[in-house]
């Protein structure tokens, strides 16, 4: 049996006759939290956006439990949720806002409404702001008001609250400093969903490029110019392995 | 030797030329007859006739005009949005709706939007008869086209990327659709939706001119009976309202995160959006078309059009919009550089204002009383009335301008009209030209106007065709002014994305 939840075949992509993914295979099972370590320009973003359905790769098949994206309805596609590095937010209306964006998924069309509006509950956008320590003076801001941090922070409230089970996260610490760093990757990395009492794994695939970050993943993938180069437990990574990528 | 360098700068004041030919017919058709009548037009403007019983016209009038300038904008905004949303790429992607569709759409609108309001007014009264609700509908139908075009523009400048992360979050297609569009929505409405308001109180006024009611109407039957200074009492107040209302929309800032008003601003979206389509349903089923079927055997008539006659009607409207688009281009910096001190400033401002003012028919006729009608006339007309636009644009965007290059010119001792030209004009001539080839795609559409009026083109054969009946001839007529606006677009499109 295969129980991976995300799977990649063979997968290439090209973009005006660069190779950017090169016959990567991958599988990422349940509960696993990987690391995807590479130089900036290496694929990372490219990877991801294969992962989550938003680029169609050139070859190769994309399965997600077991199916391809063409197979799989709506609400097995909200499984997934992805934090972008060019956090994608809507720029003109509030952080609040934002992050209900996030919700439209398990609401109708009046929540959407509402939220616009400004009459919608902003209670859960407001605890899952608060889990990602935004201070509440921020919370009616538009975005193009706030810091890049402030940003940042906005875009990955808007992504745990969707409570999916699989994270793809991109570069999610930049513009962070230190302190906030650790607070949100146990933020990523742990179960958040305060309702939900069994803390079942989140599956988590996330970007870095900062080797100091690791400790809490348990694999540790390297890529390079669109190959990966190793695929390992994170207990086994030795200098050699970030030498190939480097 | 010197050469003529081309830069935009002359291509600004090169269409002048225009005037040669202009100048040429306007000469030779002087007739001295109605001097006097077009002297007593002018001393009549400082003379306007105020009584009880005008003032009690005046205010009924204006109230018509209002309400159907106001109804025909509330309608024809809403729709505009709708439309827009449905012609946009966006709407396409989040629906996975072939862009085949968006395109059909798009073209159908480009159609309707190639016929003027005019037009649509003057068809429809000759199959319904005169009545307010079709003065709202013909000033609707090309208005909505207009309107959506706009929409879909804004929704354009949607973030490709911001889309495809709210396509990810999987939310229902229409919750993501209001999420994305809201704010470009919204920022139209602030931004475009009010002056289209002014826009369509003035086709309110042109449509009146044509039998439809409210001022328009008044100011035409004066001007028939040479009742000039009841004329001039209508042109005034219709000034005031337009003055007055420039400055109220100037002062209202729409506060977009006031619940209740953006609730009763949705809440009058909806009502209207059904109000309006209830209203079109009972129209079409309760009028029984009887004029529509009493002519329908003479659609199988023969045209008494001619192949040639028909060229030489569609050759007359596309030389009557260049000399038009000429003269709305070159006679507002002409005029503007030439007398460059404060005091002629004022008066030509106030000469342009006249010029927005007076709806061009009225222009045509006021014309008409010392030349006989010509094309040249008709040119004449249509780009004075639209010098009178572009020269509103060109002052707004010169008095904007940082002027420290003219003075530094001034100071050094170069002649005020050289300072101006190089070192005031020079810097605005491109984005000038620009918004001129924007209005030169309104001039073609106006041709209509003015055609009916002073005989020439294809205005005034669909003003023959209908009278006669002969919807043979007006098909072809409308299918032919349609594709000159259409081309004209497109060429405009090119000229303007090179401008820009
Ligand atoms: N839209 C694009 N246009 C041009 N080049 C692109 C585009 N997307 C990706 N690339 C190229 O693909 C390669 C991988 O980019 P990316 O996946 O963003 O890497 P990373 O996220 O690791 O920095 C880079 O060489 C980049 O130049
Ligand atoms: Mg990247």
């Amino acid at each position: 049996m295969n129980n991976a939840l995300l799977e990649l075949k063979n997968i290439s992509y090209k973009y005006k006759n660069n190779l950017i993914l090169n016959k990567v295979n991958l599988k990422i099972n349940s509960g696993e939290k990987i690391a995807l370590l590479g130089k900036s320009g290496s694929g990372k973003t490219t990877l991801i956006s294969v992962l989550n359905g938003t680029i169609k790769p050139t070859e190769g098949e994309v399965k997600l439990f077991n199916k391809s994206y063409e197979e799989l309805d709506r609400k097995q596609k909200r499984k997934i949720t992805t934090i972008w590095q060019d956090l994608r937010l809507i720029e003109d209306l509030s952080a609040e806002q934002n992050v209900n964006c996030g919700l439209l998924a398990e609401n109708n069309f009046y929540f959407a409404f509402k939220n616009l509006l400004n009459i919608s509950s902003f209670k859960k956008a407001h605890e899952y702001m608060q889990l990602c320590r935004l201070h509440n003076s921020i919370y009616d801001k538009k975005i193009r008001k706030l810091s890049g941090g402030q940003k940042q922070r906005v875009a990955i409230a808007r992504s745990l609250i969707q409570g999916s089970n699989i994270l793809l996260a991109d570069e999610p610490f930049n513009n962070l400093d230190p302190k906030l760093i650790t607070t949100i990757k146990n933020l990523l990395l742990d179960n958040v969903d305060k309702n939900n009492s069994k803390k079942s794994p989140k599956t988590a695939l996330v970007a870095l490029h900062r080797l100091d970050l690791l400790n809490n993943f348990d694999k540790v993938i390297g890529i390079r110019e669109g190959k990966i180069f190793f695929n390992i437990k994170r207990n086994n990574l030795k200098k050699f392995h970030l030498d190939k990528i480097y | 030797m010197n050469k003529l360098k081309l830069n935009y700068t002359s291509l600004s004041f090169l269409p002048i030329l225009v005037c040669i030919p202009l100048g040429y017919q306007l000469i030779n058709n002087i007739h001295l007859g109605g001097f006097k009548l077009f002297q007593e037009f002018l001393i009549s403007a400082f003379n306007p006739k105020i009584d009880n019983e005008i003032i009690i016209t005046v205010i009924n009038r204006l109230n018509e005009t209002i309400l159907i300038g106001f109804f025909s904008w509330l309608v024809s905004i809403s729709f505009g949005a709708i439309f827009g949303i449905i012609s946009s790429n966006i709407f396409c992607k989040i629906f996975n709706i072939p862009n085949f569709f968006s395109r059909v759409i798009r073209f159908f609108l480009t159609i309707i939007r190639s016929i003027h309001e005019v037009v649509w007014g003057i068809l429809l009264m000759q199959i319904y008869g005169i009545n307010f609700s079709i003065g709202i509908i013909a000033i609707c139908i090309p208005y909505i086209a207009v309107n959506s075009k706009v929409f879909a523009e804004q929704l354009e400048t949607i973030d490709y990327k911001s889309f495809e992360s709210i396509n990810q979050i999987n939310a229902p297609k229409f919750s993501s659709l209001l999420t994305l569009i809201w704010n470009p929505i919204i920022n139209t409405f602030k931004n475009f939706g009010i002056y289209r308001l002014e826009c369509s109180i003035r086709s309110t006024v042109i449509l009146g001119l044509f039998g439809i009611g409210g001022i328009g109407t008044s100011i035409f039957l004066s001007f028939q009976a040479l009742n000039f200074r009841e004329l001039w009492t209508y042109l005034w107040s219709l000034a005031i309202l337009i003055i007055l209302s420039g400055i109220i929309f100037k002062k209202i800032k729409f506060n977009t995160t006031n619940k209740i008003l953006s609730i009763f601003f949705i809440a009058v979206f909806f009502i209207t959006i059904l109000f309006s389509f209830s209203y079109f349903l009972y129209f079409i089923f309760n009028n029984n078309f009887e004029n529509f079927n009493s002519v329908s055997s003479l659609l199988k008539s023969s045209s008494d059009l001619g192949l040639f006659d028909f060229l030489k009607l569609i050759l007359e409207t596309i030389i009557l919009s260049l000399l038009s688009t000429g003269i709305a281009i070159s006679l507002p910096p002409l005029v503007i550089g030439i007398f460059n001190n404060n005091s002629s400033k004022i008066f030509i401002k106030i000469f342009a204002f006249l010029l927005r003012l007076i709806p061009t028919p009225l222009i045509l006729l006021t014309l008409l009383t010392f030349n006989n009608p010509s094309l040249s006339l008709a040119a004449l007309t249509l780009g004075l009335h639209n010098a009178g636009i572009t020269s509103k644009l060109l002052f707004t965007n010169l008095d904007n301008q940082d002027k420290r290059n003219y003075i530094a010119m001034k100071s050094l001792g170069i002649s005020k009209k050289t300072s101006w030209l190089l070192g005031l004009f020079s810097q605005q001539a491109k984005s000038y030209l620009a918004y001129c080839t924007y209005r030169s795609d309104i001039i073609i559409r106006e041709t209509a106007i003015v055609g009916v009026i002073g005989s020439v083109g294809l205005g005034w054969q669909l003003q023959e065709s209908l009278s006669s009946f002969a919807w043979q001839e007006v098909t072809i007529v409308l299918i032919a002014y349609s594709s000159i606006a259409i081309v004209g677009e497109l060429i405009n499109g090119k000229i303007k994305n090179s401008l820009t």
